[in-house]
């Protein structure tokens, strides 16, 4: 690696380094505690899977040039050259970490993985190689926030498209528009996926809560995040959170998207809108008798499956259990802590990449599998597209004959007048 | 020999604690300086008083008990032991009636506490001999147990001769001069401390306290200060 390039990515390094970066970075006393944490070295068992080792692959980089014990003395803490070889073994460990955070339970100190990876994702960036597709697909988010009224009468058109769907779910009331888009004053903005499956069942649902709702313009993914490029994430984020003000919303709803939802809850700072997810919503809802579910509409096992960014990272725990206890007659738990619950090995912007890793995305979540299959349930409901495209994968590869449910289109199919 | 006693029961005394109290404070400082860039990112179902189940992470290790229930055991006797360590060391300095709330003799533990220590200090160096522990491991991880052990166990050994082994040439009255002296800035070594035959103990193991005292800032160890803050991020 030329030395210009060694000081750039160091310089991207220090850029990583604030307080709570240091304390995980400076803590760690490979105690091994975290060596049963992550779903991947669980499934396969091999060492550079373990929590612990996946950041001790970027705090060698770190002693050896953040620490003067590292200078002086490398050795003793195996300081580490950012070297295209170490870039390789970063790549590597960052690729394969999906960013659950199921480790940060196991660990004593409560060390954060998926922030030390961060560093990671940001050297690969740097380098230029990191996952490129990830990169194009956050590029084109950022255009899109950049060119809005080049695709606004599309949009507005594709939705209009969509509406008779939503009206065989749920019959608005006469002059009522199925789904509003870009409504000044509305209480609540909804900020989708791209696809009508994202769109139907949740407008549905407003539609039948008598909810002030209007659609965002845009979708709710952040490939920024994915990709672990903080400017990008920024901008995506950015897109939704100027349109909230502009529109004056009280609160933003996010789809079920794991990421986006946990970025936008945590990133956007304090804003004068709060942020939901849909199932949170949906809950709300039902608690407060503004929808009606026609009750255990679902026959036989069901279980759901926690998505790490919603529930152990975002804390949406009890409200999809409140709406399956009305729907299922038969609901199982996969876990009995949601917060111990499996990842399902999709995430991190793994399903993302698509056919490229689908080999391991499924080797290394045969504990996952494993763990629904010992439910017995039939229908395995969840509320994130990228678990939903997982699971979906997993229970072709492993058999596991369930029908995979997003939970908000099993509320929309059970809506009653 | 008698200057190599000198040296590394004087100079090198206040050179260590220096280091570790300036080193310490200095760590902390910049960490406390630092900028806090990202969000509170909290592990869900949170818990409340946060502060609370913060401190109850940081000393009682609800997740390594959970995990692994062995290395618990040892982790909390090896803390405890360290904490009473700790107390067994101030009263060699001065009578302390708030720790004689339960009278004991000096040194307490009956020679246990150092014993116990080893114990523990093994159990954690041998548990890295075997994967995936030894695969995660690094040379200042095993530098820094032996170091912890070699000081455990030459102090402890000085504990001993004088309780198991009815050797009692060196007494708590001349660990205490020579540690008023020293905190007093007028160091004393007088015979009664050097010439006798298990000197070679003392110096050993105060040698090694110097060392890890000194090794202490720059090090993991630091966790004794940071684990708490760590705690807190994970709780909210």
């Amino acid at each position: 690696m030329d030395p210009q390039m060694q000081q750039d990515l160091l310089k991207l390094f220090r850029s990583k380094l604030d307080r709570n970066m240091r304390l995980y970075l400076e803590t760690c006393t490979r105690c091994g505690v975290c060596t049963e944490a992550c779903h991947v070295y669980a499934s396969l068992g091999q060492t550079r899977y373990l929590a612990a080792y996946r950041h001790e692959l970027v705090r060698r980089i770190y002693k050896k040039y953040f620490k003067t014990r590292g200078k002086w003395w490398p050795s003793l803490g195996e300081a580490k050259e950012l070297s295209a070889g170490a870039l390789d073994e970063l790549k590597e460990a960052a690729y394969s970490c999906t960013g659950c955070r199921r480790c940060m339970v196991y660990c004593p100190f409560g060390i954060d993985t998926q922030m030390i990876l961060s560093i990671a994702k940001l050297l690969l960036i740097g380098a230029h190689t990191e996952p490129e597709i990830l990169t194009m697909l956050a590029d084109m988010s950022v255009a899109k926030g950049e060119s809005l009224e080049l695709f606004k009468e599309s949009y507005k058109t594709g939705m209009k498209n969509l509406e008779a769907e939503v009206l065989k779910k749920w019959k608005s009331e006469a002059g009522r528009t199925a789904i509003p888009i870009d409504v000044p004053g509305a209480d609540l903005l909804y900020v989708a996926l791209a696809g009508a499956h994202s769109i139907v069942p949740a407008a549905a649902v407003f539609n039948a809560a008598k909810e002030n709702w209007t659609q965002s313009f845009f979708e709710a993914v952040n490939f920024g995040a994915f990709v672990g490029d903080p400017l990008k994430t920024k901008l995506i984020m950015d897109r939704i959170v100027n349109e909230a003000k502009r529109l004056q919303v009280k609160e933003i709803c996010i789809c079920e998207c794991g990421t986006a939802f946990r970025i936008m809850k945590q990133w956007a700072a304090k804003q004068p809108f709060k942020v939901s997810s849909i199932t949170e919503v949906q809950a709300r809802y039902l608690r407060e008798g503004r929808i009606q579910l026609d009750h255990k509409t679902i026959n036989g096992p069901v279980t759901y499956h926690d998505p790490c960014q919603i529930a152990r990272n975002g804390g949406v725990i009890d409200e999809p259990r409140a709406i399956l206890r009305q729907l299922a007659n038969d609901f199982r738990e996969m876990a009995p802590e949601p917060q111990y619950n499996w990842f399902c090995g999709g995430g991190g912007g793994l399903v993302a990449l698509g056919e490229e890793n689908l080999d391991f995305r499924m080797k290394s979540s045969r504990v996952k599998a494993d763990q629904i299959k010992a439910t017995g349930a039939k229908v395995l409901v969840t509320a994130c597209e990228n678990c939903h495209s997982q699971l979906n994968h997993l229970n072709d590869h492993y058999k596991l004959g369930v029908e995979v449910k997003f939970l908000s289109s099993l509320v929309a199919d059970a809506l009653v007048p | 020999m008698a200057l190599i006693y000198y040296i590394i029961l004087v100079p090198m005394v206040y050179a260590a604690f220096a280091v570790f109290f300036f080193g310490t404070a200095i760590r902390l400082l910049k960490l406390g300086l630092e900028p806090q860039r990202a969000p509170q990112m909290p592990i869900f179902p949170v818990r409340r008083p946060r502060l609370f189940w913060a401190l109850y992470d940081t000393f009682l290790l609800p997740t390594v008990r959970r995990h692994n229930p062995v290395f618990w055991f040892f982790l909390m006797l090896f803390h405890l032991s360290f904490f009473l360590l700790i107390i067994g060391h101030l009263e060699l300095i001065d009578d302390y009636r708030w720790i004689q709330i339960i009278p004991h003799e000096i040194f307490l533990g009956n020679g246990f506490i150092g014993f116990i220590l080893s114990l523990c200090l093994l159990f954690f160096l041998f548990r890295r001999f075997v994967s995936p522990n030894r695969d995660l491991s690094i040379p200042e991880d095993y530098y820094l147990l032996i170091l912890l052990f070699l000081t455990v166990l030459f102090g402890s050994q000085m504990d001993w001769a004088r309780r198991w082994y009815e050797y009692g040439n060196l007494s708590i009255t001349e660990y205490r001069n020579y540690l008023q002296s020293l905190l007093h800035f007028r160091p004393v070594l007088s015979p009664d401390l050097t010439e006798p035959g298990h000197s070679f103990l003392l110096v050993l193991h105060v040698f090694f306290a110097n060392l890890l005292l000194i090794f202490f800032p720059f090090s993991q160890l630091m966790h004794g200060f940071l684990s708490f803050a760590l705690n807190k991020l994970r709780r909210g």
